[in-house]
């Protein structure tokens, strides 16, 4: 269990976090919905350790490590498909190890045949399944989702969706992910937290499509 | 059908304008009809096939490039290593910055008699070879370092990759295109600055001993022979290093 406490966050005057509250249970997807511009991304990176907070407490993150779908695809352009996901991958495995887990997870997001490939030859659904691809490639305790099918068509999106679950199921991992779409956070989650204002509230707790 | 005629016509275009300004060079040694101050094309091509016979010209022109190549070596060598080490910190930038521009606002010349009282005459070509084309080499390495996307940086952060291979996997790639113009752009600066500091050291193998030789014997046709050979050199490698970069950069954009 994750369990934010009083925590307290402000730019300047601007104050976006305030004597905040939130718990996340193991092994379940939880979706932050709320308005663009509430400060969702803010405590998405404050989990991460992108982002340093003024005051409260984190518990249950010690030793954690994450994994982080951003809104962009973040792929290093100058890397192949295989290059990309490698590159989080180096720094702790050995290259037996590497070459079993980048075959695993390009073929789970169906990428088989565009392994050489540079980000720039493929369509922005591919792209962002490699970034799927890489989160799930990479140890982690925590997967954090950040608007992650934002600005695909509505085609590719369920598509996409549907790979992330069908991974999701293989390979169960917390997920904590940010959305504005309430379609998107109840085909995903167990829980949604609906959040609203600035400093940033709960405003409701409802269960998910997703058991 | 564009597209695919203009480069044809460039093809056939390049003999024609380099023929046509060769032309210009005769007519106008034509009419000057003084060898000493404008020898022809052919006379300058004949001293080349002269020259070329000998042992002492491929001795000298092999010493000139190991001095290019040292000093530029080097140069690039220094440059990246700083460029990023000052790109990545602020403190060491502005400690360096002056530096660099000092160096920059340095007349050449005086570059080269300040070498020649503190090295020897063969060393004289290489350090100012290198002092040339370093501050070049590190600006446009510094700029490819704050050009590095700060959300690829932070994507390595969230995934814990170590420093080694961000430095490979994120600096290395990025700055790549800034550093080969830096690379082309010295290049040819470095060639040169390395014969201009021959001319002054004059040591026993040097294009630049020639130069100055050609000069003092009043030497015309050998003057132009030398000169042409500095140039189509400086021309072969900044072709070649386009190249080599066209190829590095290719899936970058």
């Amino acid at each position: 269990m994750i369990r934010l406490k009083n925590i307290y966050k402000a730019y300047d005057d601007l104050v976006v976090l305030k004597d905040f509250n939130i718990d996340f249970e193991d092994e379940k997807i939880t979706a932050l919905l709320g308005p663009s511009g509430c400060g969702k991304t803010t405590l998405l990176n404050i989990i991460a350790g992108l982002e340093a907070y003024q005051s409260g407490t984190i518990e249950g993150l010690a030793d954690k490590t994450f994994s982080y779908i951003f809104q962009e695809d973040r792929l290093l352009p100058w890397a192949t498909v295989e290059g990309n996901i490698r590159f989080v991958l180096e720094t702790r495995y050995d290259e037996e190890t590497i070459r079993t887990i980048l075959n695993k997870y390009i073929e789970m997001v169906g990428l088989e045949d565009y392994r050489t490939y540079y980000p720039n030859q493929l369509s922005g659904g591919m792209k962002q399944r490699v970034a799927i691809a890489r989160a799930f490639a990479y140890p982690s305790d925590i997967l954090l989702m950040d608007e992650a099918f934002k600005g695909l068509d509505m085609e590719l999106k369920i598509g996409l969706i549907q790979s992330f679950l069908a991974l999701w199921k293989k390979d169960r991992r917390r997920v904590i992910m940010v959305t504005h779409d309430i379609n998107e956070a109840m085909d995903i989650a167990h829980d949604i937290y609906i959040l609203g204002g600035r400093p940033l509230e709960i405003k409701e707790k409802r269960a998910g499509k997703n058991k | 059908m564009r597209p695919s005629t203009i480069p044809n016509n460039k093809k056939i275009a390049r003999p024609l304008i380099i023929l046509f300004w060769l032309g210009v060079w005769g007519g106008v040694s034509l009419l000057i009809n003084r060898e000493i101050y404008l020898p022809s094309p052919i006379r300058t091509l004949r001293a080349f096939i002269e020259l070329s016979t000998t042992a002492e010209f491929w001795s000298s022109i092999a010493m000139t490039f190991i001095r290019v190549a040292i000093g530029f070596l080097v140069s690039c060598l220094a440059g990246v290593i700083l460029g990023i080490l000052c790109g990545l910190n602020r403190f060491l930038y502005d400690a360096f910055n002056p530096l660099a521009i000092t160096i920059k606002s340095t007349p050449v010349m005086s570059v080269i008699i300040i070498a020649l009282i503190w090295f020897q005459s063969g060393q004289v070509p290489v350090f100012v070879c290198f002092l040339m084309c370093f501050p070049v080499i590190w600006t446009n390495v510094v700029q490819g370092v704050k050009q590095v996307d700060k959300r690829l940086l932070q994507m390595a952060k969230v995934y814990k990759v170590d420093r080694w291979h961000i430095l490979k996997g994120i600096y290395i790639p990025s700055l790549t295109p800034y550093l080969m113009a830096g690379i082309i752009t010295s290049l040819g600066f470095g060639w040169k600055v390395t014969v201009a500091a021959e001319v002054l050291s004059s040591p026993k193998y040097s294009i630049g001993g020639h130069l100055y030789n050609a000069k003092v014997y009043l030497e015309s046709p050998e003057l132009f022979a030398w000169t042409s050979v500095v140039i189509v050199l400086s021309f072969a490698f900044e072709y070649l290093f386009k190249r080599i970069a066209a190829n590095m950069t290719n899936h970058s954009h």
